[in-house]
């Protein structure tokens, strides 16, 4: 099994030409363990995840989680301002934003159903049906266009055997098209859940893919 | 070898800890200075501070180039309401990757402005806009936020001086237009990220209908240096319209892609040629977009001569924006690129206006016909009317910034497009 080669740290790690490690450009020492209550409440709204498993299911907010979204209450003079980040903790849990999940949320925050569906829905991050373990989103915009983006998403959509946005039959992977992600430096830049994956060609693409089944248990 | 390409002749004053992990740290960023700017903030005023950043020419590092103190300065004096600072970190103009890496590479760096920047326009609140792909940065700013609060820095009567400032880190869900200030705003409310009608200014009527000030990551960070060394410092590099260093993005067909800080006004085609080693494959050079995608294209004749501050590039035809500086070099398919921002503008506009709505939506349909090769030669005079009438005529300015490459486009490289349309195929299509 390949390694994936990292030319860049822009991106993720163990690279020849560059003395910096993974952990050292993701900063991931520095971030240390990440806590579900949110942290410090000047932070809470800014720390959604995205997690390989996801619970449909599960309940708006209980444990940790209500911790969490009473923290993001306490930081905006409106109870509508809530409203992105408690639909952001609302995603972390469920994968997705359903018509359903939208409702309770503005039963949450104490406004309107329709509302929160004309917000929920202009925002493209909000996943309207459920996603694969993990969502890789091609930046397929200007400056990665030029540096054969085009090429890389047709590889990983034919290394995962799905069409675009659809999720492959083992549950794993759905591929969709990004606009620019601001890694412009480093095309491709791929998002893979919470993490980019930047300097990404066609030819990286299995061994993308196999690090990432190799890491299905490390949760995102 | 150290992070990124670096180059010998680079001033690095916003960029000189990018690659040193050691410099995430509160204690890592005083060890070059940092909190600095805000301890001399306080000790000389707000009204000295505010006239520190006039004195320094300092312009709006988003794009629109506004200068940074006359900002402030519309702010509201002896106002008993609430005033909020917010902090545009919502980077999402194509081609632009700068305030990705002050963010995760000197997260106090970003605080210390942010505080800054409130002090001066007498905010207690200061809510920075991220945008919602930035997970990994975001945790890196947030554990930065964390430790200062923790340290003092942040919060109730910073540093011994009886100033209350809050700092919380508020994130989008993916939405171009949200970089853009009063989409920003509505989105922080909990509303659709549409821009709003000005006036009211945002120093008016701004977040939750109080007085507001927005600025970009790269700005507020600049101000923090300029609140640490005084005004005249500042203008020790730049020239006279354009002061100060600035963060030059650099992307596309070149062999060293990436984020180099110069003085402004530094030459275009020395930043291409030597800075970063030449075009790829020792190919010629056919177009640059020297500020993001949302300005005019140059050709390569127009990079010659061209200096990088706001005044050189405008006189080349283009404007700087956010420095994104978009190389392409002779084997670039221009339809191709510009259909395909095209597709970017129409699906991010808002919808609220009609020339935006379908202006960007037509054009995409026309632009995707000719590169088919099922286009006329009336598309492009199509095209041209309609970027015409998307000039001016909207509450933001997205409609406009397609418009710009698409009529440089067409002025520049209309053979490009002739071809497509007499021949159905591409001009130096790989």
């Amino acid at each position: 099994m390949s390694e994936v080669r990292f030319r860049n740290p822009g991106w993720a790690g163990n690279t020849g030409e560059f003395d910096l490690s993974e952990a050292d450009v993701r900063g991931t020492e520095y971030v240390g363990e990440r806590v579900l209550d949110g942290g410090h409440p000047s932070v809470s709204p800014s720390l959604p995840y995205m997690f390989v498993e996801k619970d449909p299911d599960a309940p708006l907010f209980e444990g940790p989680y209500r911790e969490r979204f009473d923290k993001i209450r306490s930081r905006y003079p409106t109870a509508r301002a809530a409203l992105l980040p408690a639909l952001n903790l609302a995603q972390e849990l469920r994968g997705h934003i359903s018509p359903e999940t939208m409702d309770e949320v503005a039963g949450l925050l104490g406004l309107s159903d329709a509302y929160v569906r004309g917000v929920a829905t202009f925002y493209t991050m909000y996943n309207k049906r459920p996603v694969g373990r993990f969502l890789i989103q091609v930046c397929t915009n200007i400056s990665c266009n030029l540096c054969g983006a085009d090429e890389v998403l047709e590889a990983f959509l034919e290394h995962t055997g799905t069409e675009l946005g659809q999720t492959s039959s083992d549950g794993n992977f759905t591929v969709v098209e990004a606009e620019c992600l601001a890694a412009c430096g480093f095309p491709t830049c791929v998002q893979i859940n919470s993490r980019y994956f930047e300097d990404v060609s066609a030819d990286d693409v299995p061994a993308v893919l196999d690090r990432l089944k190799r890491e299905v248990n490390r949760g995102f | 070898m150290a992070y990124p390409y670096r180059h010998d002749r680079e001033t690095r004053m916003l960029s000189e800890c990018f690659g040193d992990p050691a410099a995430r740290t509160v204690a890592g960023w005083k060890a070059v200075g940092g909190y600095e700017g805000i301890a001399r903030a306080l000790e000389i005023g707000r009204e000295a501070t505010i006239e520190d950043v006039k004195a320094s020419g300092l312009r709006g590092r988003g794009g629109a180039g506004f200068p940074t103190g006359l900002k402030w300065s519309f702010m509201p004096k002896n106002s008993a309401r609430p005033h909020y600072l917010l902090c545009n970190a919502d980077e999402s103009e194509p081609g632009t990757f700068k305030d990705r890496e002050i963010i995760r590479w000197t997260p106090h760096q970003l605080i210390e402005g942010c505080l800054v920047g409130s002090y001066a326009i007498g905010a207690s609140h200061c809510y920075i806009y991220l945008r919602g792909e930035f997970f990994e940065s975001t945790n890196v700013l947030a554990r930065a936020v964390e430790e200062a609060y923790a340290d003092g820095l942040v919060g109730k009567d910073i540093l011994g001086s009886g100033v209350d400032i809050d700092i919380t880190l508020h994130v989008g869900a993916g939405a171009y237009i949200c970089g853009e200030e009063t989409g920003l705003m509505n989105s922080l409310e909990g509303r659709r990220g549409e821009p709003r009608i000005k006036p009211p200014f945002p120093a008016a009527v701004g977040a939750f209908g109080m007085p507001s000030t927005i600025n970009n990551v790269e700005t507020l960070a600049a101000a923090a240096h300029i609140a640490r060394h005084g005004g005249e410092w500042y203008r020790q590099w730049g020239t006279e319209k354009s002061p100060g260093t600035k963060l030059f993005c650099v992307s596309g067909h070149v062999n060293k892609p990436g984020n180099y800080e110069f003085p402004l006004g530094f030459p275009l085609m020395e930043l291409i040629e030597d800075v970063c080693g030449g075009i790829r494959d020792g190919n010629a050079l056919k177009a640059v977009i020297p500020g993001g995608s949302s300005v005019p294209i140059m050709s390569a004749e127009d990079c010659h001569g061209c200096t990088l501050c706001y005044e050189g590039v405008e006189a080349a035809g283009s404007m700087l924006g956010c420095a994104s500086v978009i190389v392409m070099d002779e084997t670039s398919d221009i339809v191709k690129q510009v259909r395909r921002m095209a597709h970017f503008y129409a699906h991010e506009s808002c919808g609220q206006c009609t020339p935006c709505r379908e202006g960007t939506t037509w054009a995409t349909r026309i632009l995707q016909r000719i590169e088919d090769g099922r286009g006329t030669e009336d598309d492009l005079n199509t095209l041209i009317e309609i970027s015409e009438q998307m000039t001016g005529t909207t509450i933001c300015v997205l409609s406009d910034s397609l418009a710009m490459p698409i009529i440089s486009s067409i002025e520049k490289f209309r053979e490009d497009y002739l071809a497509l349309i007499r021949r159905g195929e591409r001009v130096g299509a790989a």
